[in-house]
């Protein structure tokens, strides 16, 4: 079982001449969380009402810091700044924070460079569920959450559940395994989304915009539920980055170096599968993010996932909080497209700058 | 991104792209309440009763604040007159304007087009979105959306949630659109206006009526469209409602959900008139009939193909009146209708 896993693609690469920075993880931290930091006073200053730069450092101090400050500014800007422009930043950092460390885990566990948080089904299985909710004449609220995001949420879950113990039954290989019936699985659900959108008459645009992907509907209620899956989720893989590492050397290798493979495996794909079912519900389907920021930071420091996975997450973050940014001041196009075109060019140099192939 | 996506995509791209130029049927390129309602079970009668309005508190003298039940139901509270008005469908807007509120009314959506002064304005909805913000940054003090998902009901949501007063309206039927008029109408302080304008559309509607009731009804096929499939009325439809009392005969769907007809059930059903709500999307008489199948259809031979403006007929607003006119002559070409009812005209 083990030498057919091996004959799969695994990532893990050297890079050539811009060695530099890749040597100092701990540096490229301390430039991310600038960049993070950076992209939270843009994207809470920019949009498509102007606010002051002065109105809103205020507004951030008046309310964060609880500064008592004179009021310059107007009910209507702080409401902007505060109810509007600022969940949905921190909701861009988060979800492109969780997507990059699923999409890191997903790769490592099948050490398959094509595999994003989407691969095992989630996607199909949040999109059906989202496509039944916006359907079934009840209009459900809890928590401000809604039977969409809910429902969502769960149709990931249950369909990377699916995945998981039908993968169990077959007799070939498990990581062969896991990704055919993911496969078959998510053409399943494909269907069925076909089929959901083919009857929802004049609710189509909505199941559509889900399709796309959007922070336009954040809020602090929905970003206050999705922090602790986040969370959680991110923490635990983090904690596992030596698991993690050992599968990445192949089933056998792992064995040796005493890691319970199935077990381990089996955690890191619900941890994984969790935040990425929290991110997609809250955002929708936003692609590219979960499958490419992951590859540039091996690119740039190296396989070891100790430093894949938190480079990552302030990477996917930070990717996204700008391109969402780009998003509202082209006039609200969608966030996938941005992320597309400004992360594909720059995957493209990294890969031509990459000395040795992809494999080790 | 998942496999599904690049095979999906592809349609549902079409379908809003459609839905873009206004040119598929699928989705309602106005605020076209062409889908059957959830809840009201459209009527067709010839003659519309005039329907009270059981949404409108008794208000003979401070007229707010005031509370409105609008058509999903939802309890809305106006403190004040408002005096900052966003409109997010078209139909709306028009209506509006038409009470004398357009001077009150600070945005509307991209695809508006009706009065020139509406045009004008900020745009803060498009087919896709809402700009939330930038309603906000208006300042506005009432929000009258379009139901059935003409706009994101989470949209809806979030203005309520800011504090922002919305009334979801949706006209699933001609009656309902008087409602929503008075509905309009009370919300904004001009109850007085609008159950003059309602009246008076009645009475240009019951007009049509009568003058079309003995009239032999041609089946009539009104097109939506046809580029991809086959787009007319539904059953129980507006559309449906609109070409029986302009004294047609409609082939419908078959379907209250529906609105799509296949080739072969509209042969089996024989147009003895075919009218071309797509003729502003550029489709003639001489293409419909080269289609492929067309020729058989009674309508082709005769050579009974019309052009109607859509927007009047099928845009849930003021001008319904002038459309149903239009609709009427389209149907009977020697049809002599009495005099238009004038609208009131309002400063």
């Amino acid at each position: 079982m083990a030498s057919r896993g091996e004959a799969l693609p695994r990532p893990g690469v050297r890079v050539g001449p811009s060695r530099g920075i890749g040597d100092r993880p701990s540096a490229l931290i301390g430039l991310g969380f600038v960049a993070l930091a950076v992209a939270l006073v843009a994207g809470v200053g920019f949009g498509s009402v102007a606010v002051a730069p002065g109105d809103t450092v205020a507004i951030l101090a008046h309310r964060l810091l609880g500064l008592d400050l004179a009021r310059t500014w107007s009910d209507a800007a702080e409401t902007i700044v505060m109810e509007l422009r600022l969940p949905r930043v921190l909701t861009s950092m988060l979800v492109g924070c969780a997507l990059a460390v699923a999409g890191a885990t997903y790769q490592g566990l099948l050490r398959n460079p094509l595999a994003d948080p989407y691969v095992l089904g989630t996607a199909s299985g949040a999109a059906l569920g989202a496509a039944i909710a916006v359907i079934i004449p009840v209009r459900f609220v809890v928590l401000e959450f809604g039977l969409l995001h809910g429902l969502a949420f769960l149709g990931a879950l249950a369909s990377i559940y699916t995945v998981y113990r039908l993968s169990r039954v077959t007799g070939l290989a498990p990581l062969t395994s896991l990704l055919l019936t993911g496969y078959a699985v998510g053409s399943l659900l494909a269907a069925g989304l076909a089929m959901a959108m083919y009857l929802s008459g004049a609710a189509l645009r909505q199941i559509f915009i889900y399709l796309l992907g959007s922070f336009d509907a954040a809020t602090w209620a929905r970003l206050a539920g999705a922090i602790p899956i986040v969370a959680i989720g991110c923490i635990g893989i983090l904690l596992r980055a030596r698991s993690l590492n050992g599968l990445l050397l192949g089933e056998q290798t792992a064995m040796h170096l005493g890691i319970n493979v199935r077990r381990e495996r089996a955690i890191l794909l619900g941890l994984a599968s969790l935040v990425t079912a929290a991110a997609v519900a809250i955002s929708g389907l936003i692609g590219f993010v979960g499958l490419v920021v992951p590859h540039v930071v091996r690119l740039i420091v190296g396989p070891s996932a100790r430093a894949v996975l938190p480079i990552s997450a302030i990477g996917g973050a930070a990717l996204l909080a700008y391109a969402d940014l780009a998003a509202r001041l082209l006039g609200e196009i969608p966030v996938g497209v941005v992320t597309a075109v400004l992360g594909a060019p720059f995957f493209l140099l990294i890969l031509r700058r990459a000395r040795t192939g992809y494999e080790l | 991104m998942s496999r599904y996506r690049p095979a999906n995509l592809l349609a549902i791209v079409t379908l809003l792209l459609a839905a873009c130029t206004g040119v598929g049927a699928s989705i309602p390129p106005a605020n076209t309440p062409i889908a059957a309602a959830p809840t009201a079970a459209p009527t067709l009668t010839p003659t519309l009763a005039p329907s009270p309005t059981p949404t409108i508190e008794p208000t003979p003298a401070p007229a707010f604040p005031i509370t409105l039940t609008d058509d999903e139901g939802t309890t809305v509270e106006v403190a004040s007159e408002p005096q900052r008005i966003v409109s997010l469908t078209p139909a709306t807007t028009e209506i509006l304007f038409a009470l004398g509120a357009g001077r009150r009314v600070v945005a509307t959506t991209d695809f508006d087009d009706y009065p020139p002064e509406a045009v004008a304005l900020p745009d803060v909805a498009s087919y896709t979105a809402v700009d939330i913000e930038a309603i906000v940054g208006l300042e506005a003090d009432l929000v009258i959306a379009g139901g059935n998902f003409f706009n994101p009901p989470e949209a809806v949501a979030r203005l309520r949630s800011l504090g922002i007063p919305v009334l979801v309206v949706y006209a699933p039927d001609l009656a309902a659109v008087l409602d929503d008029i008075e509905l309009i109408g009370a919300a904004v302080g001009l109850t007085e206006a609008s159950l003059a304008m309602t009246a008076a559309m009645q009475a240009g509607f019951d007009d049509v009526a009568t003058a079309t009731a003995t009239l032999t009804r041609p089946r009539t096929f009104y097109e939506l469209d046809a580029t991809a499939a086959i787009y007319t009325a539904a059953d129980g439809s507006f559309i449906e409602e609109m070409v029986e009392l302009a004294g047609g005969d409609p082939i419908t769907t078959g379907s209250t959900t529906d609105f799509a007809i296949s080739i072969e059930k509209l042969i089996a059903a024989d147009p003895e008139l075919i009218l071309l709500g797509d003729a502003a999307y550029g489709v003639t008489a001489d293409q419909v009939a080269a289609r492929a199948g067309w020729n058989v259809m009674s309508a082709v031979k005769s050579g009974a193909i019309r052009a109607v403006n859509d927007l009047i007929v099928t845009r849930p607003g003021p001008r319904l009146v002038e459309g149903l006119r239009e609709l009427a002559l389209a149907i009977h070409p020697d049809l002599v209708l009495p005099p238009a009812v004038p609208i009131p005209a309002v400063p």
